[in-house]
């Protein structure tokens, strides 16, 4: 059986700047992008805190902020918006962990393209302050929404924030697309040529499965939104026309433009937009699947399935764009077939919540803080997900579009369950990244008000949006029956600080642990994939010369004849030898 | 844990449950001829999805309660039957459910506004709507907001004031409509896209700057009902109201004299 | 040059896949213990295999700036469908005019850059003879059969964007703007995002020219030219592309 020597620290021939900043190591590059993800949540975290206190509370004076105005509380929610899809779930889920982990796990000993991965890293933290900046400028940021859409992201005078900040909101966005890409090509390639002897596609773990699905949606998607916000930029800058048609009178002033269709925006902007939200979750489907078989120590349930309903998942997300838009203006005709298309899209989820519960059934789970997530994953994913075919239904969704009933359908499958399994894969890796272990007291807390809370915010919001609440107010008190929902509102607001200032529970343990936790060993969770069979942390290179040999599959738990192993476990690693 | 688990799911459950069954806020009475349909639809929505989600997370309850009771796993790698079962099923379901509402679709978008429905414009501006109606002579006159705006001199569409047809053109900030009849709106917007909103009236639509979307309703009680904006468009979004009157015939015709 | 009796593994014509299971990669650069950076940081599998790796990134990313111009051609298309109300004329109207091409320099370009795809082909077919040579152990022949065809691709390259900047200039002088109509901001938009991809190409291409008398790795050099290669043939085809697309649609 291959074990490989230890490899110790390495001596300083390396300077801290090479080390620790300017690096090429995938697991440096990875935590770089976890931290920056880090950064961005507690920033997009500290948004929403602020936005939902104004609805209520509109006159309340915040320490450090004052009160906050109605073109401060349109730019938070914009840039909440652009922070937590693009620099917290399409950042921490691929790049952070995904780079940190997808080799290991192959057992390749770096990423096919190291120095583009620096790269990639560094051009993603420069579009991060480019974003920031626009807090700063003239004018504040952008008050468009996260979605921009032209006139009002295409025109200056249209609003404050949308001069110097809207510009800079596209420039980082610009840069992330760009930053996206390159990490994508890293991803695929190294999947497709660096597995180990024996690791066949069909042994990667579930994680490298969604890992690269996400890489492949990732190269598609991400080129028409950076194509459109370059022309969004030459409408701004260079007096083109793209989206912007004639006749516009503004602040006034008329507009000089002619000819351009703002739903050509809406067309570029979802065909990238959809496929954005299975970007964020699907690693986030892969690493459930992975934490519910190593936790209940049986394989995954219906292993190809899963790697199908992956596929069919990423390439149908191209298809469904426009129920995005089934009241912007398109033709009608078109509402049949996205709607269509759109519960299409519901099969291949519902095959992968049916496989959870099926590794579920019959296992024997260990009650650990991962574990606990990756059940509040399937939890908030079941719902979230199902009101999907509700808002597919060009009928419903004349109603529901636009409201808080749409609010809650995406805070619950992206920001709940999406950061659910960023949280499990955190306590999952964390001892192989640091060496230590995290509080698993301290963390099961974290989980129980978190998933409590989660359900205490999102829930009722379905009854703001049935009631007609639209999106995007600043205040409650521009429309009447809008107004009669404040106490809903203020439950809401409250539940959401009370879960927001759980998260310290994870901050302080988190760094805590980094420096004071229990040490862990080599594979304190007993898992089978080749990630721990490096000490914690992994030294420089990786396995280095030590290649891994594959000879299992990756969820080699409980299999029949290991009780007859005089070894008194119940997993196999997956360079185990061939025949134990 | 696991107890505490299941407990927490069920808890989760029964307070959803409560939530939607009592519904304390929910949708307004629906006045239009559509809203019965739209309304029987979310039902349905309902009941079905809602099934799903309870089954779902006592599945889940379950599943990991059960689970404490295992003294080994068992290895099994999957099912394909199982699985084919279900997801045909799932699949059967949730078609079944799109196709009814594609046809609710199809009634509502497909077929032509009746020959003597009202025509009104609709223009959305930021942060105001106006609803104007042809007058008398039944014809709208042109219109050039870039040329002829003037909302200090109460012409904030710009109606050409040198065509004929726009001098009985009536602009109001309310939608003032007879009650019974249905009409036909045509959508416009002079700055950013914004959203026609009546909740009342199971009613959404966005008005696109450059276009001209044609959509209709038929509102089948008197009273007043609020309008919204659901587009995001500036600042003023969210007090960018304005109120929908439906009214018997005859009032209907005295608040056009009376314009 | 001298009869290759015996190909060693390295293939002539491009092959994807073929990694993975089965093989022990090669290993050479690492002692244990130190970080290893000595400058050559992706040292860590055959050169074969380096190659196959390079390719496949190189397809990934044609893959994603297919994507991007694709985006760019289906806006084109929206726009050119878009009509609106005219409340002047009270009818729908395009608001659309012709584009007139200037082809006796378009063509020009054209050609310059079909020729500089041959010499870009010939260098990398040359460089890829030589690596075989190297791969046998043999040191490769003194004489560079590579570098007067890669210098000339440099060359043509360059003539190439100054046309393209010529071809701009045209335009200008006729007042076709930017942002004159519809026609015009593709085109410019088109051409200019094309320009800027080609000149990032260039630039690999002329750094593979300037490393030769440095002392870089004859192995990346023989990769760079070999990958961009394929992007610059990849670059040969969007051009006949979006020339085609602005001519046949010049209204």
């Amino acid at each position: 059986m291959r074990h490989p020597a230890p490899i110790t620290t390495q001596t300083a021939t390396t300077g801290l700047l090479r080390r620790y900043l300017f690096s090429t190591d995938h697991k440096t590059v990875g935590l770089q992008y976890f931290f920056l993800s880090l950064a961005a949540v507690l920033v997009g975290m500290v948004l929403s805190l602020l936005m939902r206190i104004h609805i209520v509370w509109p006159k309340a004076a915040i320490p450090f902020v004052g009160e906050i105005k109605p073109e401060n509380y349109l730019a938070y929610l914009t840039m909440h918006g652009t922070l937590m899809v693009f620099f917290v779930l399409s950042t921490a889920p691929q790049s952070g962990f995904g780079n940190y982990f997808l080799p290991l796990q192959l057992g390749a000993s770096e990423m096919a393209f190291p120095r583009l991965n620096m790269a990639g890293f560094w051009i993603t933290l420069f579009a991060f302050l480019v974003l920031m900046a626009a807090f700063f400028v003239p004018g504040g940021a952008s008050l468009a929404g996260w979605t921009q859409y032209p006139p009002l992201s295409a025109v200056a005078s249209a609003g404050p924030g949308q001069g110097r900040g809207t510009d800079l909101w596209l420039l980082s966005i610009g840069l992330f697309c760009l930053a996206s890409v390159l990490g994508a090509i890293n991803f695929i390639t190294t999947t497709l040529k660096l597995r180990a002897p024996g690791m066949t596609l069909m042994r990667m773990p579930l994680t490298c499965w969604t890992w690269f699905v996400t890489a492949i949606l990732t190269v598609l998607a991400f080129s028409v939104l950076l194509a459109a916000a370059i022309m969004l930029l030459l409408d701004r800058n260079a007096g083109t026309s793209f989206f912007v048609p004639a006749g516009l009178v503004i602040s006034g002033a008329a507009v000089d433009h002619h000819g351009g269709s703002p739903l050509m925006w809406q067309h570029l902007f979802w065909f990238f937009g959809h496929p954005e939200v299975y970007i964020a979750i699907l690693p986030g489907m892969g690493m459930t699947s992975h934490l519910l078989s190593v936790f209940s120590r049986k394989p995954v349930f219906g292993y190809k399935a899963m790697v199908w309903a992956t596929i069919g998942i990423g390439a149908l997300g191209f298809s469904v764009w426009g129920h995005h838009m089934f009241v912007s203006g398109m033709s009608p005709y078109a509402g049949f077939a996205f709607s269509t298309l759109t519960t299409a899209i519901a099969v291949p989820s519902a095959i992968k919540t049916f496989n959870w519960l099926g590794t579920l059934w019959h296992g024997r789970i260990r009650f650990t803080v991962p574990l606990l997530f990756s059940i509040g994953f399937v939890s908030l994913f079941i719902s979230g997900g199902l009101t999907g075919p509700m808002l597919a239904q060009p009928a419903l969704d004349v109603y529901l579009h636009d409201t808080y009933f749409v609010v809650a359908h995406f805070h619950l499958i992206m920001a709940m369950a999406g950061v659910f399994a960023i949280f499990s894969a955190t306590y999952f890796w964390f001892p192989k990244m640091f060496g230590r272990m995290m509080d698993q007291r301290l963390g099961a807390l974290h989980f129980w008000i978190t998933f409590l809370g989660a359900y205490a915010i999102f829930m009722p919001m379905h009854l703001l949006g049935a009631a007609g609440n639209p999106r995007r107010y600043s205040e409650l008190t521009g429309v009447q029956y809008v107004a009669a929902m404040t106490p809903l509102h203020r439950f809401v607001t409250v539940a959401a600080i009370i879960t927001i200032a759980a998260q310290f529970l994870f901050l302080v343990n988190f760094f805590w642990s980094m420096f004071k936790g229990a040490p862990a060993g080599e594979n304190p969770w007993q898992c089978t994939t080749l990630e721990w069979r490096l000490p914690s942390p992994p030294p420089r290179h990786g396995f280095g010369d030590n290649v891994p040999v594959v000879n299992h599959g990756p969820y080699e738990y409980s299999s029949p004849g290991l009780s007859s192993q005089a070894a008194a476990s119940d997993f196999l690693m997956q360079d185990a030898a061939a025949n134990p | 844990m696991a107890i505490a688990l299941l407990g927490a799911l069920l808890l989760i459950t029964a307070a959803t449950v409560y939530l939607f069954a009592a519904h304390p806020w929910w949708f307004p009475a629906g006045v239009s001829a559509h809203a019965a349909a739209i309304d029987h639809q979310f039902l349905v929505a309902l009941w079905l999805l809602g099934a799903l989600f309870i089954a779902g997370q006592f599945l889940l309850g379950l599943l990991v309660l059960r689970s404490r009771f295992n003294r080994t796993a068992e290895h099994s790698r999957g099912n394909w039957p199982l699985e084919i079962a279900w997801t045909l099923l799932i699949a059967c379901l949730f078609f079944w459910f799109n196709i009814t509402g594609n046809r609710l679709w199809s009634e509502i978008k497909l077929h032509q506004p009746e020959p003597d429905a009202l025509q009104v414009e609709v223009t959305g501006t930021q942060f105001q709507w106006y609803f104007r109606y042809p007058g008398s002579d039944g014809k709208f006159g042109s219109i050039n907001a870039q040329r002829f705006a003037r909302p200090e001199e109460g012409n904030p569409l710009g109606i050409d004031p040198g065509d004929a047809d726009g001098k009985d053109d009536i602009v109001s900030t309310s939608l003032v409509l007879p009650v019974g009849h249905d009409v036909d709106l045509t959508l416009h917007a002079n700055d950013v896209i914004h959203g026609l909103f009546i909740p009342a009236m199971r009613f959404k639509q966005d008005t696109v700057p450059g276009m001209s979307v044609h959509t209709h309703f038929k509102p089948l009680q008197t009273g007043t009902y609020e309008i919204a904006c659901s587009q995001l468009c500036g600042l003023g979004h969210y007090r960018m109201r304005a109120t929908a009157r439906i009214v018997t015939d005859q009032e209907f015709k005295q608040w056009l004299k009376g314009h | 040059m001298p009869r290759i009796s015996e190909h060693v593994g390295i293939e002539r014509k491009p092959k994807l896949g073929g990694g993975g299971p089965g093989k022990i990669p090669h290993r050479h650069g690492y002692g244990g213990g130190d970080d290893g950076d000595h400058g050559e940081p992706d040292d860590f599998l055959s050169t074969k295999d380096r190659l196959r790796r390079y390719r496949i990134g190189m397809v990934v990313t044609i893959i994603a700036l297919s994507t991007f111009f694709a985006g760019l051609t289906v806006a084109y298309f929206l726009r050119l469908s878009v009509t609106h109300w005219d409340r002047d004329l009270q009818k729908t109207v395009r608001d659309l005019r012709p584009l007139a091409l200037p082809y006796a320099r378009l063509f020009v370009n054209t050609f310059i850059l079909l020729v500089s795809g041959i010499t870009l082909e010939l260098s990398r077919q040359g460089l890829l003879a030589k690596s075989e040579f190297a791969a046998m152990g043999i040191a490769p022949p003194r004489f560079k059969t590579e570098l007067p065809w890669l210098g000339i691709t440099v060359v043509l390259g360059f003539a190439f964007l100054a046309g393209q900047i010529m071809v701009w200039n045209i335009l200008r002088h006729q007042g076709v703007y930017f942002s004159a109509n519809t026609r015009s901001g593709f085109f410019y938009l088109l051409t200019g995002s094309h320009a800027v991809h080609l000149a990032g190409g260039l630039l690999v291409l002329l750094w593979a020219l300037v490393a030769s008398s440095v002392r870089m790795r004859f192995e990346s050099r023989q990769i760079a030219v070999e990958v961009t290669a394929w992007y610059w043939h990849f670059m040969g085809v969007l051009w006949i592309f979006i020339f085609a697309l602005m001519h046949f649609s010049r209204g």
